[in-house]
């Protein structure tokens, strides 16, 4: 046995291990276009049965990524396998896998249930999945009309139809709420959540940070094709202290109770200018009542009083911001847990910092 | 699996308004060159050897309309082919055929059989066309018909639809080609007939001997059923070999090119 072969072994037999409880796994997993590098070195793991969130900036190689996945773009480096089998056997996972990648593409002269013939047809999938499809995405009375007359959301709704004929088990959706309104991205993200309560893993990937919020139990972020984190949303959150957001009655109120916070030793600052009357200040809510008295014994008195959690969005910029501008070798570290073959746990945006 | 692909593939081309206008092109071509040919014989041999009354009366005279339609028939052909592929790029529906059907050459292998025996039928009801406008032809310019149907005549009839289908699956091999290689209907059709019928016209009449090597003069001899610069046999066999590189070439970067459209 070569001395390569030696060394790759344990490695394969880690990504063995790992299909056990992810649905996918990656491990540097790079894509170049010519010069340009879209994905580099992506270690991915995606936790089976879990909705995981895919996240980045426009150009960031989401979609790259997920065409490897799908076996329409070749990597350039590194491996992986969906479903327990390697990247380049798209053909022993596909049957088992859903997509609905960059948006719903359908011959508009055919109908929706013809569209979805022609794809059934070329998979092998029984015709009255048609049917049960339609209905679960709610297109059963619309199923007969040209796909040209559909609404965003409608086609929207018949891309994930499509994705859901072989009945998957693993869902990749890229952007499904893209250019929905409200009322639309509430069904999608409905509908998102009674897949997983099926079973099926789903790998979403969205510029709506407050629906990944909503609708993910994972998240993996990638910025300029690198990852930079992978773990729970909860966690993830759960990572960022606190803050109480407080309004006084007047900004002279507001500096004295920033000077009082500060005299015992809390982290503390006026919302904007000097001329704000809001405080945030570094603590949760266990420690409002000991603010309340402390400004009622100061005659000061709370016009407002509440405790503030982090969102995804905030969350995210600051990871994003946090390894962006940083050298090659800052960036390793940057992956941090993440990045990691045993790890795959949170990395907190204080982490990556130098 | 190629069966698979077949059927799908035609459940697109099964739509309404491709079929009319496909079959509609093709019979419209076939039956106006009949009818172009027939209503232009003379009544008396010239010096150019055109086409006389007497010659129609043979039990050839039925085809002699319908070889004519070669050329046209060719670019319908192409250009529906190439459309059928290039389109598949262009709308972005290749991505989700590759996902349901991982297996890019079974994918291409049936939706290029699907798309010939669409033509084929085709070619085949253009023909039915085509020789109803000729007996109407016939009997308006007074041409007797009997040897028409005649055993030879049926025979020539049936040998020239053969010639016709072959031709037309060869234009529309080059057209799928043309779709996957440049990965735009628009512009596979575009280019392919620019090459196809003027380029090579005037390659053919610059320079004497060219029609024994272009493609598309090839499969304009094949539809004549031969040409003197062009034997029918060499023609397929020359036609062929030509065919048969470029659906590999087309096979092999269908197969390895990353798909991001």
């Amino acid at each position: 046995m070569s001395a390569a072969a030696v060394a790759t072994k344990p490695v394969v037999q880690a990504m063995v291990r790992e299909t056990e409880f992810h649905a996918v796994v990656t491990l540097g997993l790079t894509k170049r276009f010519g010069r340009r590098l879209a994905v580099d070195g992506l270690d991915l793991r995606i936790p089976a049965g879990s909705i995981t969130g895919f996240v980045g900036p426009n150009g960031a190689g989401k979609t790259t990524t997920i065409r490897m996945l799908l076996g329409l773009i070749r990597p350039s480096a590194g491996r992986g396998t969906v479903l327990g089998h390697p990247l380049g056997h798209s053909r022993a996972y596909l049957p088992r896998v859903g997509a609905l990648i960059e948006g719903p593409t359908f011959y508009p002269a055919l109908s929706g249930r013809e569209n979805l013939m022609v794809l059934a047809r070329l998979g092998g999938i029984q015709p009255r999945r048609i049917d049960t499809v339609l209905e679960r995405v709610g297109l059963g009375s619309r199923g007969l009309d040209p796909f040209r007359t559909y609404s965003l959301g409608m086609r929207q709704r018949l891309g994930i139809g499509a994705a859901l004929l072989p009945g998957p088990e693993l869902l990749v959706l890229d952007e499904p709420t893209n250019g929905l309104d409200p009322h639309g991205i509430a069904e999608i993200r409905a509908m998102l959540r009674s897949f997983a309560d099926d079973g099926m893993t789903v790998f979403v990937s969205s510029h709506l940070l407050a629906e990944i919020q909503q609708i993910c139990e994972h998240l993996v972020v990638i910025e300029t094709g690198r990852l930079i984190f992978q773990g729970g949303v909860k966690e993830l959150l759960a990572a960022r202290a606190p803050e109480l957001i407080v309004r006084t009655e007047s900004r002279e109120d507001a500096k004295h109770l920033l000077r009082l916070v500060k005299s015992i030793g809390r982290s503390a600052h006026l919302v904007g200018d000097d001329e704000s009357m809001t405080l945030e200040i570094a603590a949760d809510c266990s420690w409002a009542g000991d603010l309340n008295r402390l400004a009622m014994a100061d005659g000061i008195t709370l016009v407002h009083l509440a405790e503030r959690r982090s969102t995804l969005e905030e969350a995210f910029f600051e990871i994003t911001r946090s390894c962006a501008g940083q050298t090659v070798r800052e960036n390793d570290a940057c992956r941090g847990a993440g990045g990691s073959d045993r790890a795959t746990g949170p990395r907190t945006p204080e982490a990556g910092r130098p | 699996m190629i069966w698979r692909s077949f059927e799908s593939e035609w459940v697109k081309m099964r739509r309404r308004r491709l079929w009319y206008g496909s079959y509609g092109a093709i019979t419209a071509v076939v039956v106006l060159t009949t009818i172009v040919t027939i209503a232009g014989a003379l009544h008396h041999p010239d010096a150019r050897g055109d086409l006389t009354l007497a010659q129609l009366a043979h039990a050839s005279g039925l085809s002699q309309g319908l070889t004519q339609s070669g050329v046209l028939l060719g670019a319908v052909s192409f250009s529906i082919a190439a459309f059928q592929f290039g389109g598949e790029f262009a709308h972005g529906t290749l991505r989700n055929l590759l996902v349901r059907q991982p297996r890019r050459s079974v994918l291409m292998a049936g939706k290029c059989l699907a798309v010939l025996t669409f033509l084929i039928g085709a070619v085949v009801v253009a023909t039915m066309v085509a020789i109803c406008a000729a007996f109407v032809m016939a009997h308006l310019r007074g041409i007797p018909t009997s040897a028409w149907t005649s055993g030879t005549g049926m025979g020539d009839l049936g040998i020239l639809l053969g010639d016709l289908a072959i031709s037309a699956c060869g234009f529309a091999i080059i057209g799928m080609i043309a779709g996957v290689l440049l990965r735009s209907s628009v512009i596979a059709i575009a280019a392919g007939l620019a090459v196809l019928l003027p380029v090579e016209t005037i390659l053919t009449d610059a320079i004497p001997g060219t029609a024994r090597w272009l493609p598309a003069q090839l499969l304009e001899a094949i539809a004549q059923g031969g040409s003197a610069t062009a034997p029918f046999g060499a023609a397929l066999t020359t036609v062929s070999a030509y065919l048969m590189g470029a659906v590999v070439i087309a096979m092999l970067v269908f197969v390895w090119r990353d798909v991001t459209a």
